[in-house]
């Protein structure tokens, strides 16, 4: 039984990912039961103790538990860079699907212009430039209130959406011209149908590898963003607003306050690119040239 | 085997890796090519026939090596030759042409900088020699506006033009021994006569030895003063190559034979031979042929059969006249 | 092949505008008025409204983006500043080249070793510098470079004092300083890239030297290095292409490095202009931003037409 897992993750590099994964997913939804701390609890006197048996992983300037901090801060990245990879893949394959099955149209001359366009854009700097035009503040929808880093995971799931759109383009394009789709058609079955119950689960693959890379690159552009304030606002933690405030610290010693965030966006990035190269290899066993890159 | 060979196989083992061991796939061959002959290597595809060649130049791919027996040219051991020795041979002594003309040449070069190198490698000349030499090997093989041509990327070529070039390029440094791996299989039937005339004249007119390695037994027949067939990594018969054709003295060539198309033959369904080779991982014991063959005895599988001559002709069949 | 550049290079302009009209009207969507955020809340309507005519403001967005467009065109003027007063270019001009150096010579890095590595690596496969190689090249490829930047101040400028810790030493105050000033940048910058080229280049590479007209390179007879020259040309297309993509975006991340280490380059006036709402300057500095990544893009293109022009030629 255990095989059938680690095969399905396309080997044990794969299978350490998915657990890794696993690990992160639970972090990210149970943060407010896993974690020891309230991680935005102040308590002065016990600013900048190092890690011992209380806490952990010691605590910042303000006292507060960096571990939970940690924990919360997972929740954070997890929250930014899936949903925007869930942004991006529904716009992505929806369009993607609909220009390539139904090509020749308007609609894939338009797309890949639009694609082509928005692939001339560096990944980070349009997020930032962006999210600083449009200023760092709570966002306000329906009555609900949410933290500055909607902003930046609506942007980011739209700026994924071109290449997520262009795999599925390119698949559907290709499967559109297969046999068993003319067949289904002379059978009298709509487009539409066609479309979504045959062409949709053979884009999917390529899809869900690449949908992995963005999910890690995603990671480190929300931490990124926070470092330098455009992020998740303070005192809420992201792993990266944690670096820019022990980037203060740096000479002081304090070298629990850089470490610990920091090895978890490494562990977070290798957790994803394992899990992505074994679905890679269980997927497809053909290697593609989608490298990672943002 | 007289010292006047050119090249000489005797006993060669060749073995791919499986796992930790190494599986044989050519299993004791022995193989002659004197000087200026033509020596036709002929079997099925599996049968170890381009194994054999890619031995001889030490060109095997990764996984696979010599496991035993030894291959001399003119006399020199080419097991103990280093690889700048060999690059020395490879394309300046003996050239090797190969089957697929479209993916054998280097899609990122003109053909007159891949003919040049070649020529460059083996010959100390500058390159406006080199390539004035290429224009004149491209005319030698028959390629109209050869001046033109160099120029030309190998995908601008026709697939006949392509191994006219593949020629060139392995005679360019005037080798003594041409090894010709199933050069006309990838291409057109009219193409294929194109291209046999072209080793055939070149043959005649330079006095390059062939190994023309084939499935095809009527362009060996054409082409080869003696021929070699092989099956499941063994030679199974060796001789001159009227005397094999007329009267082949191992079951297998004489089945071989047997199942060319003839003008003359009758109408009805063409005779094939029953069965398929046997695959790497289960060769049987005893001769080879044994499970497909028309006249075989139990002995045939319970021993290696002996190599029986008779006169110039050698068969390695219990059932062989000697 | 110059045409196919050309249609490229036409494209290419097409797609800066798209991008620079986007931007545009992004930044006179917003419900801030410019000249709210200027003169600040207490100004009067009046006082708001003569800062828009003042600047040009109160015409239509699309007459807006044309005289912009037409300045940058005719003039080489990317307007001015509402905030400073001072010209979009000239604050530009000074802090780009610091920020070229910085990715020029990060890219110089990580190509050179990337090339190196992954062809040791792809030649001597399933040896241990194979498996070295793969390993460093995992670890760049998730360890983020403003991380490795604090671990790598901590341990080298601070402990060691082996390189300063931040700032940036032009050449003008010493080649030696200069260079000791820039050795972490750079390599936190270069490390990822290097990493992603040097994975790419092994399986490329690998790929190509199964091929068959490699077999026939060395029935040829040719010398080892010329081999894998012949290789090299058909393995390096798809490396060149991503290579020229990451110039790009190393632009990006050169913003968080030097945000590290407190280096004056074009990102610290990206981050400012955005600090104090100057749009003008958001907007110039991401437009040299995208045009770099094109003319990256387009020089990528370039080069893969010199190495193989047989997939230049296929790609037209």
């Amino acid at each position: 039984m255990m095989a059938r897992v680690i095969s399905a993750c396309g080997g044990t590099g794969g299978f350490i990912g998915a657990c890794l994964m696993f690990l992160l997913i639970v972090d990210a939804l149970a943060a407010p039961w896993v974690a020891p701390f309230d991680p935005l609890k102040v308590d002065m006197l016990n600013a900048l103790s190092p890690p011992d048996a209380a806490h952990l992983f010691g605590t910042d300037q303000n006292g507060r538990d960096v571990l939970s901090r940690v924990i919360w801060g997972g929740r954070a990245s997890l929250e930014v860079s899936a949903l925007a990879v869930l942004i991006g893949g529904c716009g992505g394959v929806g369009l993607g699907l609909l220009a390539g099955f139904f090509s020749g149209g308007w609609l894939e001359q338009s797309l890949m212009r639009v694609l082509d366009a928005m692939a001339s854009i560096p990944l980070l700097i349009w997020a930032i430039a962006l999210v600083g035009i449009l200023g760092v503040g709570s966002v306000h929808i329906a009555g609900f209130t949410f933290g500055n880093e909607v902003k930046l995971l609506a942007l980011l799931g739209v700026l994924y959406i071109p290449t997520l759109a262009r795999i599925t383009y390119t698949t559907a394009l290709g499967e559109a011209g297969a046999n068993y789709v003319a067949a289904r058609r002379l059978q009298g079955v709509s487009g539409l149908r066609i479309m979504l119950s045959d062409v949709l689960p053979n884009c999917l693959s390529p899809v869900i590898v690449q949908a992995t890379l963005l999910l890690a690159i995603g990671i480190v552009i929300e931490a990124s963003v926070s470092f330098v304030g455009l992020g998740v606002q303070p005192p809420w933690p992201s792993w990266g607003n944690m670096l820019a405030d022990a980037r203060n610290y740096l000479f002081s010693g304090e070298w629990w306050l850089s470490v610990f965030p920091g090895a978890c966006i490494s562990l977070s990035v290798v957790a994803i690119n394992l899990l992505g190269d074994g679905l890679r290899d269980a997927l497809d066993p053909r290697h593609s040239t989608s490298a990672l890159t943002a | 085997m007289t010292d006047q060979d050119l090249l000489r196989v005797e006993g060669l083992h060749v073995g791919f890796r499986a796992g930790d061991q190494m599986r044989d796939v050519v299993r004791g061959v022995d193989l002659r090519v004197k000087p200026g002959e033509v020596v036709g290597l002929v079997g099925e595809s599996g049968s170890g026939k381009s194994i054999t060649a890619l031995a001889v130049m030490r060109l095997l791919p990764p996984g696979a090596a010599i496991t035993s027996g030894r291959v001399t040219f003119r006399g020199r051991d080419l097991m103990e030759a280093n690889n700048s020795e060999m690059n020395r041979l490879r394309g300046g002594e003996i050239g090797m042409i190969f089957q697929d003309p479209l993916t054998a040449l280097n899609p990122a070069l003109p053909i007159g900088r891949q003919l040049g190198d070649a020529i460059r490698a083996h010959q100390s000349v500058s390159w406006r020699q080199a390539q004035t030499r290429a224009e004149e090997l491209l005319a030698l093989v028959g390629i109209p506006f050869p001046k033109e041509r160099l120029r030309a990327y190998p995908h601008e070529l026709s697939g006949g033009m392509r191994q006219r070039v593949m020629i060139a390029l392995a005679v360019s440094s005037n080798p003594s021994l041409l090894i010709a791996d199933e050069p006309t299989t990838a291409l057109d039937v009219t193409v294929q006569a194109q291209v046999m005339e072209l080793i055939d004249r070149i043959r005649n007119e330079f006095g390059i030895a062939v190994l023309f390695i084939s499935h095809n037994l009527e362009l060996v027949a054409e082409i080869a003063d003696r021929v070699t067939v092989m099956y499941a990594g063994r030679v199974v018969e060796s001789g001159g190559v009227e005397t094999l054709f007329a009267t082949p003295n191992h079951p297998y060539t004489r089945q071989l034979i047997r199942c060319v198309p003839r003008l003359d033959g009758g109408r009805g369904a063409m005779p094939t031979i029953p069965g398929l080779p046997p695959r790497i991982g289960s060769l049987p014991s005893g001769c080879p042929f044994a499970p497909r063959c028309e006249v075989a005895e139990p002995r045939c599988s319970a021993e290696d059969p002996p190599m029986r001559w008779r006169g110039e002709q050698m068969a390695a069949c219990f059932l062989a006249a000697s | 092949m110059g045409g196919m550049l050309a249609r490229r290079a036409g494209f290419s302009l097409l797609s800066l505008l798209l991008v620079s009209a986007c931007l545009f009207l992004l930044t006179r969507a917003i419900p801030d008025s410019p000249g709210r955020i200027v003169l600040g809340q207490d100004a009067t309507e009046d006082q708001v409204a003569q800062f828009e005519r003042d600047h040009g403001l109160d015409r239509s967005v699309g007459v807006q983006y044309a005289r912009w467009v037409s300045g940058i065109v005719l003039h080489g003027d990317l307007g001015r500043s509402f905030i400073t007063g001072r010209s979009v270019g000239d604050e530009i001009a000074k802090t780009l080249p610091v920020t070229f150096e910085l990715v020029v010579v990060a890219f110089v890095f990580a190509c050179v070793f990337s090339l190196a590595a992954g062809t040791a690596s792809a030649l001597l496969r399933d040896t241990v510098v194979d498996y070295g190689v793969r390993l460093v090249a995992v670890l760049g490829v998730s360890v983020p470079g403003f991380w490795l930047a604090l671990i790598l101040i901590m341990a080298f400028a601070v402990d060691r004092e082996w390189f300063p810790p931040g700032g940036f030493t032009p050449l003008s105050a010493g080649f030696l300083a200069h260079l000791d000033s820039i050795v972490l940048p750079t390599f936190c910058l270069g490390i990822f890239y290097m990493a992603v080229l040097s994975r790419m280049t092994r399986s490329s590479l690998l790929d190509v030297l199964g091929q068959d007209y490699m077999r026939t390179a060395r029935a040829t007879g040719l010398a080892r290095w010329r081999v894998l020259i012949y290789a090299l040309r058909n393995a390096l297309v798809p490396v060149v292409t991503i290579a020229g993509m990451s110039f790009g975006y190393m632009f990006g991340w050169a913003l968080i490095i030097e945000a590290v280490f407190n280096i004056n380059g074009l990102s610290r006036a990206l981050l400012t202009a955005i600090q104090q709402r100057d749009f003008a300057l958001v907007q110039g500095v991401v437009m040299v931003f995208t045009f770099v990544f094109i003319l990256a893009n387009l020089a990528a293109d370039i080069a893969n037409a010199w190495l193989n022009p047989r997939i230049a030629m296929a790609a037209a």
